[in-house]
């Protein structure tokens, strides 16, 4: 009896400890899955993919997608999600472009604010929906992204803005140290939505009312003051990105930013499987916009069309998801 | 009583067997080789304090968890369980008393939940529905209106909903998970009723619970588990109660309760003519150094009043007063901590714990804004809460940085006391300090109330359980109808006492 006991628990631990390496190798799949995309891409295109130029690329393509999708983890830490994060980038962009050029141009800096306070009161909007009315996450931003692209045309006049002063344009096109200057403004941003999400008393809010509302409630959170605080922010954030799009493109249209909605979401997504509790988190969404921004430039060099681009990053949303899950599930 | 005894060499196979089976997760041993032997036409009882394996015993034989070693049979045949369904399909079936209802669709149709839905051209036919739930409803001698929606019933009929349907999938082995926790006792009556009616049917029925004289009561033979092994199957009849908690502990059940003490008179928290939802005219003061316990039936208010005095709940009129300072007539949970008010609740694991978060970030939680310089959060303040937390209230675990959802319940309850007991509260108020936890924890939670209590702090504590109201309390208000029908001194108090006045009659 003794012996039959002692053998199986040997089976057990046995069994245990292999289930533990799957669950590393699960847990680090995100990461593995872009080193294998880097490794693949290198091995396709040998002098091209990692040369200087191509890394710089690469990185510029992303800058403004790691700040849009910062303002997407602030909300999804929250345990929310915000549709508009797109459309409110390119109401600011619109907004800033379009005081740029008007009959009586106002200086950059007063351009920006405008474009910064656009996004902020969209934010603002979406807390009050969300955080005070009640409203479910979903249905708010989507009713505000509808509005806002709205605006955003209203804005434009349905047309492509074009003609900004060149030291605006120099923000998205200049370089400093033969680096883009976005890439700069993306790290600085990234680095600063981290720490207020890991070092301030808001962020650690932030972090109990994703894991359980009630319980940050009944710990003495002031949980719709914090959810509005954070769908402003993220409304912030997202304005940034728009004006620097704008900067980059030397214009503004209605929907430019639209893409960065749908690509934010899926960066926090792939970077939430990082995490052993699955919660959302900046440096996992980092290296969710990395394998976004990779593969986007890696299949350019190939010479695959956008189209299959969008499939593609489609698939591997639902593989590491689906990874994901696999480890929730051995529990 | 019993319909059956278990004569030696008994001719009929267990309905569910299991033998040696182990089971362990992330290097820990929850089950070490348990054996489990069920016969159709019992009640069996499976005890042991929490952490013990229960739980992850009934999610191996239900299908949930593949067992790591060990084997299970049916009616004496080995089977293995891939998934839940397969389970079902050998009439394996468990109710878990939050989980077992849909509550937005109508009792017929919950009545049939796991079954095929009667349909012609895959359209439901509501008629057939109706007539076979029925049957089922019948089969318990239940009256329900197949037409409502199981979210409107109360928590018996939904109990008996959820028993309905585990018999139309035709359960022969019905495991219930303390199935009477959120019942009165007159409902309880009526569950035993019909789990004897199945009996005699001859379903096997597996009954875990920790509430000791309903197992005496209602079971026929018991199991007792301790630290992921079986210790012994008993007749119920061959045992005691005392012996079964000496077992399930490990050690003697003496002295489950402190001495009480002296309560001072300098009053702490004072209320006047409080109204609000579910809660009448209340009025009471308590003292510094003293246990209050509040009883009465479930929905008699109790919980309400406790989530008013912690700011959770807005009060319509009246005012509460703590240490001589009346608070504004709007308050939120953040002020009543800051006044000194701290709430421990019911329900530990959807409003204590952020089960997914650390110990560390669980204990921090009420206590962000005070290891905090200009908004930026002190990760050393925090871990320092959190080892003090640890230590003071002896939580077992790995370490500070373990998740909240891997310990046991009576760790869990503790975390919950250390993150309210650094804010260092005037009046820490307490809704069911021990639902759900072992014995050897209950006695720990009630020797810390005396310590806390011994140290000046004011505890306001409701129980549902009268030997434990009576056990902890130096004195005792019991709600009746949302205002308060009777107050007793807890040395004056027993059971039919404070029965009478939860029920309303006054003056018994």
């Amino acid at each position: 009896m003794t012996s039959q006991k002692e053998s199986t628990r040997t089976a057990a631990i046995i069994a245990q400890q292999s289930r533990r390496a799957g669950g590393m190798l699960l847990s680090g799949g995100t990461i593995v899955a872009l080193l294998l995309l880097i490794v693949f891409f290198f091995a396709m295109r040998p002098e091209t993919f990692l040369s200087f130029v191509n890394v710089r690329n690469i990185l510029y393509q992303v800058s403004i997608l790691a700040i849009i999708a910062g303002a997407q983890t602030i909300v999804m830490v929250v345990g929310d999600f915000d549709l508009s994060v797109g459309a409110t980038s390119s109401l600011a962009g619109a907004v800033t472009a379009a005081l740029l050029i008007a009959n009586n141009p106002l200086p950059i800096p007063a351009a920006i604010l405008a474009g910064l306070a656009a996004g902020l009161l969209v934010g603002l909007v979406n807390g009050i929906l969300i955080a005070y009315l009640n409203l479910s996450a979903f249905i708010a931003t989507l009713a505000t992204m509808t509005s806002v692209i709205g605006l955003a045309y209203l804005v434009t006049g349905g047309t492509t803005v074009f003609g900004m002063p060149p030291e605006f344009n120099e923000l998205g096109q200049g370089r400093f140290l033969n680096i883009p200057l976005p890439v700069y403004i993306a790290v600085v941003i990234s680095v600063i939505i981290w720490a207020l999400l890991r070092f301030t008393t808001i962020g650690r809010r932030w972090h109990a009312i994703g894991g359980n509302v009630e319980v940050a409630r009944l710990s003495g959170v002031n949980v719709r003051w914090a959810r509005l605080l954070a769908f402003t922010l993220a409304g912030f954030v997202s304005a940034i990105g728009g004006i620097l799009l704008a900067a980059r493109l030397g214009s503004a249209a209605a929907e430019q930013g639209g893409d960065n909605m749908m690509f934010s979401v899926a960066a926090v997504f792939l970077g939430m499987t990082v995490l052993r509790s699955g919660a959302a988190n900046l440096g996992g969404t980092m290296i969710g916009v990395a394998i976004i921004g990779v593969m986007s430039n890696g299949l350019n060099i190939l010479g695959v069309n956008a189209y299959v681009q969008q499939v593609v990053t489609g698939l591997i949303i639902i593989a590491a998801v689906t990874l994901s899950s696999l480890r929730t599930r051995d529990r | 009583m019993a319909t059956v005894t278990v004569p030696e060499g008994a001719v009929t196979a267990p309905a569910l067997e299991a033998r040696g089976v182990v089971k362990s997760f992330e290097g820990v041993h929850a089950l070490k080789g348990v054996d489990l032997s069920v016969l159709p036409g019992e009640i069996h009882a499976l005890l042991g304090e929490n952490g013990a394996g229960k739980s992850t015993l009934i999610k191996i034989v239900t299908g949930l968890y593949s067992p790591d070693a060990g084997e299970l049979r049916r009616n004496g045949e080995v089977v293995e369980f891939a998934n839940v369904r397969a389970a079902h399909k050998e009439g394996v079936v468990a109710l878990y008393q939050e989980l077992s209802i849909v509550p937005t669709t109508s009792v017929a149709e919950n009545v049939l939940l796991g079954e095929q839905l009667p349909s012609r051209a895959g359209v439901v036919d509501q008629r057939e529905l109706r007539r076979r739930a029925q049957e089922q409803l019948d089969r318990l001698g239940q009256r329900i209106s197949l037409r409502k929606l199981a979210g409107d019933l109360s928590p018996v009929q939904q109990t008996m909903v959820a028993v309905a349907r585990a018999l139309a999938t035709d359960a022969r082995v019905l495991i219930l998970d303390e199935p009477t926790a959120s019942l009165t006792d007159t409902e309880i009556r009526e569950v035993f009723q019909v789990l004897r009616a199945l009996r005699d049917e001859g379903v096997a029925i597996i009954y875990v619970s920790h509430r000791l004289e309903e197992v005496f009561e209602l079971c026929d033979r018991l199991t007792i588990m301790r630290n992921g092994e079986t210790i012994v199957t008993k007749d119920v009849a061959d045992t005691t109660i005392d012996e079964v908690i000496s077992t399930m502990v490990g050690r003697s059940a003496e002295g489950l309760f402190p001495e009480r003490g002296t309560a001072t008179s300098e009053v702490t928290i004072s209320v006047a003519g409080l109204n609000g939802r579910r809660v009448r005219d209340v009025s009471f003061q308590a003292h510094a150094g003293e246990v209050l316990g509040i009883g009465g039936l479930a929905g008699s208010g109790r919980s309400e009043l406790l989530r008013i005095l912690a700011g959770s709940q807005r009060h319509t009129s009246g005012t509460i007063t703590v240490a001589g300072t009346q608070l504004p007539q709007t308050v939120s949970v953040g002020r009543m901590l800051d006044a000194g008010v701290a709430l421990v609740p019911e329900e530990r694991r959807s409003q204590g714990v952020i089960l997914s978060a650390s110990i560390q970030d669980n204990i921090a939680l009420a206590n962000i804004g005070t290891v905090s310089r200009a908004g930026v959060v002190s990760g050393r303040g925090i871990a320092a809460i959190a080892k003090r937390g640890m230590a003071d209230l002896q939580i077992k675990a790995r370490s500070a940085r373990q998740a909240v959802g891997e310990l046991s319940g009576g760790n869990q309850q503790k975390v919950v006391l250390a993150k309210m007991l650094a804010r260092r509260p005037k009046v820490l108020l307490m809704d069911e300090p021990t639902r759900g936890i072992d014995v050897g924890t209950k006695a720990e939670i009630y020797r810390l109330i005396r310590e806390l209590a011994a140290g000046g702090t004011t505890i306001i504590a409701v129980s549902s359980e009268l030997p434990e109201l009576i056990g902890m309390s130096d004195r005792i208000l019991i709600m009746h109808e949302g205002a308060v029908s009777g107050e007793v001194s807890a040395q004056d108090a027993d059971d039919e006492l404070l029965l009478s006045y939860a029920y309303g009659r006054s003056e018994s």
